[in-house]
């Protein structure tokens, strides 16, 4: 990930959530259809369950009876009560998967992590959980863990999927990784490198730009490597607040026309030498970010007018 | 991106990005699938070397990549498809990236990486050539490779929006309808019902002025389908721009895409494509500056199959419980918040652009009267190529199963497609010929559905399938009718007996009668599809059904509690196989030798030449691993230990008055009926027709693959004091059934093997020179008699046939071997490891050939005069028919010619010794009753090949101990036929370490053979036994199946969860 500095989810644990919040995504969602799934999800994305609480404050808020809250978060699927554990393993039971063995790996899962699914481990590291179909029917079975997908996952390849857990989907060896790679970037207004030879990040030269959030102002040194989420700064900015950065030679805004798919928070683009734009999303904590080779003309005007990138990739 | 004002703005648009270029066409370009699927097998690592590879080399300008949705063909994922020469590289490691970068700059095709059909091996270089893609029409689906789903400009350079731009040039609402309408299109979500009339009814509802709904179905809740994901996902522009068009006919200003959450790549596109089109002006309060209105926003489902069905969507989308309600008032008068709402699927959106470009009449072409246009399907399962697949509708199940989907993988046959998933039903694989359409799958007792075609073969069990779908109907069932809530559970609940072997015959009635009352009371369409599933196995395969409950047998191996080990159940015999591998990882050899000779008294003859079929259905070998080489710890336990290290469990002894059995034949059915009936206290009396005992042990099998001291050492320890042998006697020669029955042997037990090939017909075909490969083989294992000489040729591609092929080059006085064979090697019937050593060693294999003419001089043969073959459809079992090309004519000079088309067994000889006639069937082998071997005279039994023809030696030891347990149900007087018991692991054996760790690197064991030069003219055996290392290391990968049934409960708190929050 090229993204704006390294922000871990934390974990919530079994803590209620505040009420504020509760209101906060109640308010937001005021005049919207279907509100109260909305609201119901946004929690859970935030707080990864649906606590006795934030059912209460979501009543309370919405000024619509606890049942009536209650009956839809336990109507749909998606809605858990319980908090998860750190690591969520979801095992695809649609039909495809089903006869291609899915049983047999449900079984395995439920012995490996010695529970059933819907249940969490008492050291809550990992939370199990069966889905009706993911959609990647021609794969199957698939296992999902951490929202990466396993493909053709037989019992065999159960205990394996469960280690790459334990010690991390993403491995943090930048170095070794044939999939992570540097990238010499300049500034799309001046042009000028923005390549710092003065402060390695990842043991290498860094992106170095000035950034400005909440009233704060400070350096903010990035990893040039495409796929490390290593950085180093002399402020600390909010986690979430949109941050405006500056080339350091022309002082620009580098504030871009594009905006996060995620987070609708401005993206900045950075040309690329020899053609191409990356660009990355000023939210702190944001992850999305962008690697386009093929805008079809290279530099600093490609910057402000390319199509958007998908965070996929 | 600036706001366009009017149709002309947008043509003008789309006209700037030819010009300028921003789609580039001039270079080759890198396409890569990264839908859901393609992500899932790694193909977001396959584009950042991609990346990482174009900036290394800084030729970005010289090579394009384009990242795609789903393009359908999701087994080869990931994969590079290149244009313009649409070269297909699949299955793609990282490191092969700048192999196919460096083909398509140097203009070469990577020959090693080139996509190769599974069916002939032979290279396809273009994707155009794929049988996969070769028999779609990808009206829809076709688009997705075309285009970056999250870039609003590919769209439009493929002409995208055109037919909006054609619909807004003059707004007719009415024209749009009458073109939907002259298409024939009907709702591609699964009832057909014809959209074009949909909407007419829509325009007209309600008030005037009153606000009105589109609403996009994309809530694909058929676990199993993913047609609209992968249309939302790789080209929601299309979704948009039929939505706007419906919006426009029926007078909608607001438009919802209804998405499941668990697709959060097509919601994120959908998104994104909303955001795009609002920032163009395709969407919003002007739309291209004229006076028409069309908003557009995204609702999450958030997991309830219910929420499928039309009026439940409604109330989730209004934030509600999505249960159902009574209709009429139906959505389109009666819809959100009470406002008129038009529901389409997502594939009937994604027509509209097609219908209203190409026009309604110009449409209607594609497919059949009535069900016009193309489907989309998902098919999965057990297929060779699983993916995507767009078909004129009308095309035969058949077609789109074996022409495009490939065919079974593995050797497991296709039984039956499911369509429609939880709301459809099983079709059998004997009415593959129905086409699909709406009207013949309902007739058929399934329905079209969304899409959804999951391939079921030999290895999926109907019951299990059955009850699948009724868990999760009772599961997704929202509660508010009595019957559907009740019914699912009650349905789920009989499948569930049944697939634990308590199932009862009556069960299978209730079901029924349960089924169709559910059908009959439920409010809404889940309900009243509910039962399908199970009247659909009822109907084709209620005898899959009664299996399970009267011989306790999942014949698929799937019922856990019926099936126990998969590889103890897989074994005809019985083996506890998982219980001698554990033996061997603790070093307990000759506990595994007891576990081996308990079940089978030919423990040495079986771990050289079974066909395992405990390896076939070992759980290890799943999805791509090994199965646990389980054959050849068999013969590492059987080369070191000695038999007489087993001492047999005797249940009674034979003292004068016990009644005698006449056994004729001494193959390896006969020999166990007469050991097992010797353990029950039975006093037998084998007669063999030649001078040893052993059948088609000793007559039929080479000794490079099974020495006869083998045999004989077997044999040897099999006989007791209980058996006696009469060799030289032959049935019909020598003694009669009659003459048997009157000397006082109370029952009689045929297991004469089948000793008598097949002729294939010709005139000429006792010419000297040609022998029947039995003949051939038995000349030599019994005689010593070298019958082949010169150039031999032998015409089949059985296990017969290759051995007889093997055999005769091993002969002193041959100079070739050719193996003639009507198919292709694929579809030989012979062990593919024997196909492999007999080429290996020489063999050569002329396939796809008909024997037209046998050529004689002098009277001996000199040659064969033979047809080309073609490969023509496939018959009921899915093989392709071999068909004959006329003019292809050509000679082999042969001067030996063995015939092993198949065998029979001399039955003559039965109808010749029994004064009553032995039932025959028509190819020749004695009609025993299948559940208790009984023929249709009293007291005379029948087991082995003579009654399922040529057949595996597991085989015919399972039915001699059948036979034995019969034979003495009948002396003692009991019911032959009762119900069965399922054999479960009941013998908990302490494992070493983590069941699947070997401690190696996880592949399976090999055990050392005789090298090629060595063996090709050789006799002595050619596999050998693992080392004692090996072994246990091999044994160590065994998954323990059996420990499921067997370890002793925990007591340690350690599983406890944490609970639910109760309010």
């Amino acid at each position: 990930m090229f993204a704006y500095w390294n922000a871990k989810f934390d974990f919530i644990g079994e803590e209620d959530m505040i009420a504020e919040e509760v209101a906060r995504v109640v308010e937001k969602h005021a005049d919207r259809r279907g509100a109260l799934i909305s609201v119901l999800e946004d929690i859970q994305q935030k707080y990864g369950y649906l606590s006795r609480g934030a059912l209460e404050a979501v009543a309370l808020k919405s000024r619509r009876s606890l049942v009536d809250i209650y009956s839809v978060a336990t109507f749909y699927r998606a809605f858990s009560l319980s908090p998860r554990g750190r690591h969520l393993v979801s095992a695809c039971v649609g039909t495809a998967c089903h006869v291609r063995g899915a049983p047999g790996v449900v079984e395995e899962l439920k012995r490996r992590l010695g529970i059933n699914p819907g249940a969490t481990t008492t050291d809550r590291e990992f939370t199990l959980e069966t889905v009706n179909c993911l959609g990647a029917c021609a794969l199957g079975p698939i296992v999902v863990v951490d929202g990466r997908y396993n493909p053709n996952v037989g019992v065999a390849k159960v205990e394996p999927i469960i280690a790459k857990a334990i010690r991390g989907s993403e491995a943090d060896d930048a170095l070794h990784d044939e999939r992570i790679f540097p990238l010499n970037v300049q500034c799309p207004r001046c042009g000028h490198s923005l390549l710092d030879e003065a402060h390695l990040v990842d043991g290498q030269a860094s992106i170095r730009l000035r950034g400005n959030a909440d009233g704060q102002s400070g350096w903010i040194n990035l990893s040039r490597l495409y796929g490390s989420v290593h950085s180093v700064t002399d402020t600390l900015f909010p986690n979430d607040s949109i941050t405006s950065f500056r080339c350091p030679n022309c002082d620009h805004d580098l504030a871009g026309p594009v905006h996060c798919n995620d987070c609708d928070a401005p993206m900045v683009p950075l040309g690329i030498t020899g053609g191409g734009i990356v660009q990355f999303c000023s939210r702190r904590g944001c992850p999305s970010h962008t690697l386009d080779l093929d805008s079809g003309r290279s530099g600093a005007t490609a910057a402000f007018n390319a199509p958007e990138r998908g965070s996929a990739s | 991106m600036m706001r366009l004002q009017s149709v002309q703005d947008l043509a003008r648009f789309r006209q700037d990005i030819y010009s300028e270029q921003t789609i580039r066409y001039d270079r080759p370009t890198l396409v890569v699938c990264a839908g859901t699927g393609g992500q899932a097998s790694g193909s977001n690592d396959i584009i950042r070397v991609i990346k990482r590879v174009l900036l290394e080399r800084g030729i970005q300008d010289r090579l394009g990549l384009r990242i795609t949705g789903c393009q359908g063909f999701c087994e080869m994922d990931p994969f590079i498809l290149v244009q313009p020469g649409r070269q297909l590289y699949p299955k793609l490691r990282m490191e092969d990236v700048p192999r196919v970068i460096d083909a398509v700059l140097g203009d070469y095709v990577d020959e090693q990486l080139i996509y190769k059909d599974a069916r002939d091996g032979r290279p396809r270089y273009s994707q155009n050539d794929i049988p996969f893609f070769e028999k779609q029409t990808r009206t829809i689906l076709g688009s997705n490779e075309k285009l970056d789903p999250i870039r609003i400009r590919d769209y439009l350079a493929l002409g995208g929006y055109t037919a909006l731009e054609k619909v807004l040039s003059s707004p007719d609402p009415d024209a749009i309808i009458q073109e939907v309408i002259a298409s024939g299109l009907r709702g591609r979500g699964g009832a057909g019902f014809p959209t074009g009339q949909k909407w007419r009814l829509a325009r007209t509802s309600g008030r005037k002025d009153e606000q009105k709904f589109v609403v996009c179905n994309a809530d694909e809740g058929d676990p199993g389908a993913y047609m609209d994901r992968s249309l939302l996902e790789g080209n929601p522009h299309a979704i948009l721009e039929g939505m706007i068009i419906a919006g426009i006919a029926i007078g909608a200003t607001e438009g919802i895409i209804y998405v499941r959450s668990e697709y959060p790549l097509a919601v994120k596109h959908s998104y994104i494509a909303i955001k795009h089109a609002t920032e163009l002006g395709l969407l919003g309060d002007r739309i291209l500056g004229s006076d028409l209105r069309f908003n557009m926003s995204i609702v999450r489902g958030a997991g309830a199959f219910v929420c499928g069905e039309e009026t439940a969507l409604i109330k989730s989308v209004e934030g509600k419980l999505g249960e159902p309600r009574q209709r009429p008032p139906y959505p389109i008068h009666k819809g959100i918040d009470g406002h008129p709402t038009c529901i389409n699927n997502v594939e009937t959106l994604a027509n509209i652009p097609v219908i209203i470009n190409r026009g309604g009449a110009e449409f209607a072409k594609i497919g059949v009267p009535g069900n016009t246009g193309t489907k989309i399907f998902s098919l999965v399962g057990k297929i060779k190529s699983t993916g995507l697949v767009e078909v004129p509708l009308g095309i035969k199940i058949r077609d789109v199963v074996y022409e495009i989907g490939g065919g079974q993988v593995g050797s497991a046959k296709i039984k039956a497609v499911q369509t429609g998933g939880p709301s459809g039903g099983c079709i059998p694989a004997r009415m593959f010929d129905l086409p699909i359409d709406y009207d013949s799958l309902t007739k058929a007792g399934s329905i079209m559905g969304s899409g959804g075609m999951i391939v079921m073969d030999e290895r999926t069990c109907m019951v299990d399938v059955a009850k699948y779908f009724m868990s999760f109907l009772k599961d997704e069932s929202c509660g508010k009718c009595f019957t559907c809530r009740k019914g699912t559970q009650r349905m789920y609940e009989i499948l569930e007996d049944i697939s634990k072997g308590k199932g009862t015959l009556d069960q299978l009635d209730l079901l029924e009668e349960l089924a169709t009352t559910v059908k009959d009371t439920t409010m809404c369409g889940l309900g009243q599809s509910a039962p399908n599933p199970v009247l659909s196995t009822l109907r084709y395969f209620r005898e899959e059904c009664e299996r399970h409950v009267w011989d306790k047998k999942c014949d698929a191996h799937v019922c856990k509690d019926l099936v126990g080990a998969p590889c103890q159940s897989a074994c005809p015999a019985g083996t506890e196989a998982w219980r001698y591998v554990a033996h061997i990882r603790r070093g307990e050899y000759e506990e595994a030798y007891r576990v081996i000779r308990e079940a089978n008294p030919f423990p040495s003859v079986c771990s050289r030449v079974c066909n395992h079929p405990c390896e076939e259905h070992c759980r290890a070998g799943e999805h791509g691993g090994e199965a646990i080489a389980i054959r050849a710890l068999k013969r590492f336990v059987t080369d070191r230990v000695d038999p007489s290290t087993y001492r047999p469990l005797r249940t009674a002894y034979p003292d004068s008055n016990s009644p005698k059995v006449a056994i004729i034949g001494s193959g390896p059915a006969g020999l166990t009926a007469a050991h097992h009936l010797s353990l029950r206290g039975y006093r037998s009396t084998i007669f063999e027709q030649a001078a040893k005992p052993g059948g088609m042990l000793y007559s039929a099998i080479p000794a490079y693959r099974l020495p006869p001291d083998v045999i004989r050492k077997e044999i040897e320890s099999i006989l007791d004091e209980n058996i006696e042998v009469r060799c030289n006697a032959a049935l019909g020669r020598d003694f009669t059934i009659d003459s048997l029955q009157s000397d006082g042997y109370k029952a009689v037990l045929i297991a004469i093997g089948a000793h008598k090939s097949l002729r294939l017909g010709l005139p000429g075909e006792d010419t000297p020179g040609i022998y029947p490969s039995i003949e051939f083989l038995r000349a030599f294992n019994t005689g010593g008699f070298a019958l082949a000489r010169g150039h031999v040729g032998v015409i089949g591609g059985g296990n017969s046939a290759v051995d007889a092929a093997r055999l005769a080059l091993r002969q002193k006085e041959v100079k070739s071997v050719t193996l003639f064979y009507r198919r292709t090697r694929a579809e030989m019937p012979a062990f593919a490891e024997e196909i492999e050593a007999a080429i290996e060693e020489g063999v050569i294999l002329e396939p796809l050939v008909t024997p037209m003419r046998i050529l004689a001089k002098d009277g001996r043969l000199t040659g064969v005069e033979f047809l080309r073959n073609k490969l023509g459809p496939r018959d009921a079992s899915g093989r392709p028919q071999p068909e004959p090309v006329p003019g292809t004519e050509f000679t082999a000079s042969l001067d030996t010619l063995i015939v092993a088309i198949s065998e029979g067994s001399d039955t003559d000889c039965i109808r010749a010794a029994s004064s009553s006639l032995i039932e025959m069937s028509k190819f020749g082998t004695v009609n025993a009753d299948p559940a208790t071997l009984l023929t249709n005279r009293p007291g005379v039994f029948a087991a082995g090949d003579v009654v399922t023809g040529p057949n595996t030696v597991i085989d015919a030891v399972a039915a001699g101990k059948k036979a034995a347990v019969m034979i003495d149900r009948y002396l003692s007087g009991t019911t032959l036929r009762q119900p069965g018991t399922a054999r479960l692991p009941h013998i908990y054996v302490e494992p070493v370490g983590p069941p699947g760790d070997g401690n190696g690197n996880g592949h399976r064991a090999v055990a050392p053979h005789v090298a090629v030069e060595a063996r090709r003219r050789s006799f002595a055996e050619v596999d050998g036994t693992l080392s004692t290392e090996d072994a246990r290391r091999e044994a160590g990968r065994c998954l323990r199946c059996d420990l499921e049934f067997t370890q002793p409960s925990k007591t340690n708190a350690e599983v406890s969860v944490v609970e639910g929050v109760a309010l």
